[in-house]
């Protein structure tokens, strides 16, 4: 006769199973599409491919305007200010050094949209070159679109959905690890597959070590 | 044969979704952590073998051409952007192993070679391996075999990516348990997709 202790651990381990198994699906059903979006996207950076090509059928426009000179501020709240004016939002991106002088230049972009502004506070003008590109351009933007840059602290997120979109990247690559992590058991319990998963468990982390710390080691 | 191709394939491919989603939030948040912690002592290499046209090369031909100056020179690893100086004849050559960064300077008159390395760490190498091989520098990237066997590698787990979740949705349908749950998860996910695509875009 089992004792309470031994129920007690089988009702544990039922749970978990359900438990595990549950999350296992309903991460990989909410992370489908992100999931499917990161992979596609990733195929067209890695390849240049004829169909999906994008900059050569870009369409250019440019525009000169008047503005109110945004009153004295640090740059991003300056930038913000004309952005208003022109009835433009996206993530601003600064590209020049700023001179003493009254020209304040800066990018401003959003996925399939890339907008360079060069304004003189002096003469109250702003000229306004906007780049647009077709929806493979798009998509091969959004795939990098963090708003931030390795090694270049001065640019710094700044638009809100831009700010939504990289906390969702983050939710994605955390719900990723989950579905390992909750594969992992899935597969453990399924007997008759437990060495052939093994075998291709085993030899996925070799491949993978090997280029993440192995050639380190080896050359 | 759906389980099994799930199964199986999703754990091939496991070591290689944490690397990619761990780079993710690396990139995300431009963080490198541990990055640059080890610089070993520059070291010099002389009488260099050097082809006597290298200052007309350049793209892939220069690479080609200075492979195996750089192997005897004991340095392996991905190539990267060249840059020559005319005064002092210099090429300054960045080479990358996944972890590792070594800059390697020739002085072409002088046939000698300062060779600098620093460790970059685990995460810098899982940034390195996500960016490969990438849109940029189309003639001149994969241009070390092991970079080149990672590129097939990183299509194999984007291609993967589409496969294992497509497999993983037929086994939920099939399975006909936690049917409200599931569509309440994958219409949400939909949702907030959609959502951001079109606030991105528009």
């Amino acid at each position: 006769m089992p004792s309470s202790t031994d129920s007690i651990s089988t009702a544990a381990n039922r749970s978990f199973r359900l438990w595990n198994r549950r999350t296992h699906i309903w991460i990989g059903l909410f992370t489908l599409v992100f999931v499917w979006f990161c992979g596609w996207t990733g195929l067209l950076l890695n390849h240049q491919w004829q169909f999906a090509e994008f900059w050569d059928t870009r369409k250019q426009s440019s525009l000169e305007r008047e503005i109110v000179a945004p009153p004295s501020a640090n740059d991003l709240l300056q930038a913000r200010d004309i952005l208003r004016q022109l009835a433009l939002t996206g993530e601003i991106e600064w590209t020049a050094t700023r001179g003493d002088g009254g020209q304040f230049d800066f990018r401003v972009s959003r996925p399939g949209q890339i907008i360079e502004i060069k304004a003189d506070l002096n003469r109250n003008h702003v000229s306004v070159q906007r780049i647009d590109v077709n929806t493979w351009g798009v998509m091969r933007i959004l795939h990098t679109f963090t708003g931030v840059r390795m090694d270049d602290p001065r640019n710094q997120r700044d638009w809100f959905v831009t700010t939504l979109w990289a906390y969702t990247m983050d939710a994605v690559a955390v719900g990723l690890i989950l579905l390992v992590l909750t594969g992992i058991p899935l597969w453990w319990d399924r007997v008759p597959s437990r060495r052939l998963g093994g075998v291709f468990l085993a030899t996925g982390a070799l491949s993978c070590g090997l280029f993440w710390f192995g050639l380190r080691w080896i050359y | 044969m759906t389980r099994t191709v799930h199964l199986y394939l999703g754990l091939f491919i496991s070591p290689f979704i944490v690397l990619f989603a761990l780079s993710v939030i690396f990139l995300v948040h431009s963080w490198t952590p541990g990055k640059g912690t080890k610089a070993e002592p520059p070291r010099t290499v002389s009488n260099l073998q050097l082809p006597s046209d290298i200052e007309k090369l350049s793209g892939r031909p220069l690479i080609d051409a200075l492979r195996p100056v750089l192997a005897s020179a004991g340095v392996q690893g991905e190539i990267n952007w060249v840059t020559h100086t005319a005064e002092p004849n210099r090429f300054i050559i960045p080479v990358t192993i996944p972890g590792r960064l070594t800059t390697v300077t020739i002085d072409v008159s002088k046939r000698e070679a300062t060779i600098e390395s620093k460790t970059t760490g685990l995460a810098d190498a899982a940034i390195t391996l996500h960016k490969l091989p990438g849109p940029h520098l189309v003639g001149m990237r994969m241009n070390w075999i092991y970079i080149r066997l990672w590129s097939w590698f990183a299509d194999a787990t984007a291609y993967l990516l589409i496969v294992i979740p497509a497999t993983g949705v037929y086994l939920w349908y099939a399975s006909r348990s936690d049917r409200k749950s599931g569509y309440l998860c994958l219409l949400s996910g939909i949702a907030v997709f959609t959502t951001l695509i079109y606030a991105l875009i528009h």
